[in-house]
């Protein structure tokens, strides 16, 4: 296997890790920052996951952070860490092309919620990172800027929407990344790239300054490396926003310390139906090796019966449709030249949706979560595959807008969309190899807003696993 | 929940100012057909009484966790 786990490397660091050396002055922000542009300009022309790279301004914030930090001014839990986002949260001052034409020059005035709190934590900005046309495409195909190549195998797709943070959080060019989940775009590419992704519940982290698709599908989540960085992460953005009234208010639980708990005791349960049907034989094995270890950590296994999973694919698809439609229209009428045109396809099919199919679909919402709770009354968390096969060739997943494009992407979010109607959060976790060394990601699915418990149970696999530590090299 | 014809398909684009040509609105028709058909049974079933928030109180209920230990 092609693979590198121990280094003294700083961009080979966990979040946490890198983190907890700066606050200690083991390292400064001037190196971890320049270790990772020392890997971005190795793996760039590879791998095409960012969108914008900016080392001096990095390596002078970096400068900036350090010499705060000699002064004992602390910004806080990421003080001096370089990361780098989707190009799709807006960062006031910079482009963000959110992967489109026609944001190409689109220069932002506001700062996200959720980028301007990692900011306030201390961050240092890389750049920005690739992504899928207006965030509309499971695979990290772009018509505009080309693909982005899996670091695993570059022939390899690396999923989308949030192709690039998939690959550079993959390829250790940035010590974790904001991704966006409205179908499946967090899991998809830390399925596909053998990176932890976290979809959270809708309302849980603001979407204020986020480039919009779905408004009731949209979340907010990270891609990093271990289940611990993204508690850290998790923590650090979420929470109620007067600038977004969808986000919930409340008390935040203690997300790092979740991870440190065990799951013995702890019913997880494997579906009997849709998750496991039509499994590639080695996804097939990664998820019975998984819920192996799961056993052995002392979780109880059990077997649950869900409410018709198609059905809620079917809704997600006539919510989406809709929504991404209206959001787009304008520029579906004044530009539709400039659109990809595998994106300007599925924009066109939300114009066919009545409204009183995609108001049935909202309002069939709660009784579907309704449902789905009720099945899952005995357990903690369900396990699933993300995805039923492993990363595709690029070339066999450039459908374009051919007449199948549709059943293609349906295909790949399969296991993805009906979490998104639900609203429910779920994490993404490096859980096996093929055996052509292409990384496979399970998916613990949790109840709104208990993150905490998925974070858990992930982090005690982590602890028993080391397939999150693995590290692509160059070929 | 039957899925629109192209025909229909074409007046409904027309209709929300954002015209499809013949070929498009074919395209569209097989590209949305498998959704409509997988929530036909849910479609003209919903109760009365029932409103998209309904959504947002199941999300935030107390149901919304184990029940069983």
């Amino acid at each position: 296997m092609n693979v590198h786990q121990m280094s003294t490397e700083p961009a080979l660091m966990s979040l946490t890790s890198v983190a907890k050396a700066i606050a200690q002055k083991r390292l400064s922000s001037r190196e971890a920052t320049q270790s990772c542009l020392d890997r971005i300009g190795q793996w760039q022309p590879r791998l095409n996951a960012f969108m914008a790279i900016e080392p001096e301004q990095a390596l002078a914030a970096a400068d900036a952070a350090d010499t705060a930090q000699a002064k004992r001014n602390i910004s806080g839990a990421l003080h001096g860490v370089p990361l780098a986002h989707k190009d799709m949260y807006y960062d006031a001052g910079k482009v963000v092309t959110c992967g489109s034409h026609i944001r190409r020059d689109f220069v932002a005035t506001v700062t996200s919620t959720a980028l301007q709190r990692l900011k306030d934590a201390g961050t240092v900005r890389l750049g920005s990172l690739q992504m899928s046309e207006f965030a509309y495409g499971p695979t990290g195909h772009n018509a505009h800027y080309g693909p982005v190549h899996n670091p695993w195998h570059v022939d390899h797709i690396t999923g989308g929407s949030s192709s690039g943070s998939g690959a550079a959080v993959a390829a250790r060019l940035t010590f974790a990344a904001l991704g966006s989940d409205t179908g499946g775009s967090i899991r998809m590419p830390a399925h596909f790239c053998g990176v932890t992704g976290l979809k959270t519940t809708v309302g849980r982290i603001s979407r204020a300054g986020a480039m919009p698709l779905s408004q009731s599908l949209d979340t907010v989540g990270p891609l990093a490396r271990t289940v611990l960085d993204c508690a850290l992460l998790l923590g650090l953005m979420a929470g109620a926003d007067a600038d977004d009234p969808t986000a919930v208010a409340g008390p935040l639980p203690d997300y790092l310390a979740a991870t440190r708990e065990s799951i013995k005791g702890l019913k997880i349960g494997v579906p009997t139906a849709f998750y496991v049907d039509d499994l590639d034989p080695e996804v097939e094995r990664i998820l019975d090796d998984t819920i192996t270890v799961l056993k052995r950590e002392g979780a109880e296994i059990v077997q649950v019966e869900l409410p018709d999973q198609r059905q809620l694919t079917a809704a997600c698809q006539l919510v989406l449709a809709v929504e991404a439609a209206a959001f787009h229209k304008r520029w579906m009428i004044e530009r539709p030249q400039d659109y990809g045109p595998q994106v300007l396809m599925r924009l066109q099919n939300g114009l066919a949706i009545p409204g009183v199919s995609y108001l049935e679909a909202m309002r069939w919402r709660g009784p579907a979560l309704a449902a789905y709770l009720a099945a899952v009354a005995g357990v903690d968390a369900v396990i699933a595959p993300v995805a039923p096969v492993a990363a595709p060739t690029i070339a066999e997943s450039d459908v374009g807008n051919s007449p199948d494009a549709e059943a293609v992407i349906q295909r790949l979010t399969r296991f993805t969309r009906p979490i998104n109607y639900l609203g429910l959060p779920a994490l993404a976790i490096p859980s096996g190899f093929t055996k052509s060394g292409l990384p496979v990601g399970m998916q613990l699915i949790g109840r709104s807003f208990d993150e905490a418990m998925l974070l858990r149970i992930g982090a005690a696999f982590q602890r028993a696993t080391d397939f999150h530590a693995r590290v692509p090299k160059p070929a | 929940m039957t899925r629109p014809t192209p025909k229909e398909i074409k007046a409904m684009a027309d209709v929300a100012g954002v015209p499809v040509s013949p070929e498009v609105a074919t395209r569209i028709a097989n590209s949305i057909g498998p959704a409509f058909e997988g929530f036909a049974p849910v479609a003209g079933t919903l109760p009365f009484d029932l409103e998209p928030a309904t959504f947002l109180l199941v999300q935030t209920a107390r149901n919304n966790e184990k029940t069983v230990k």
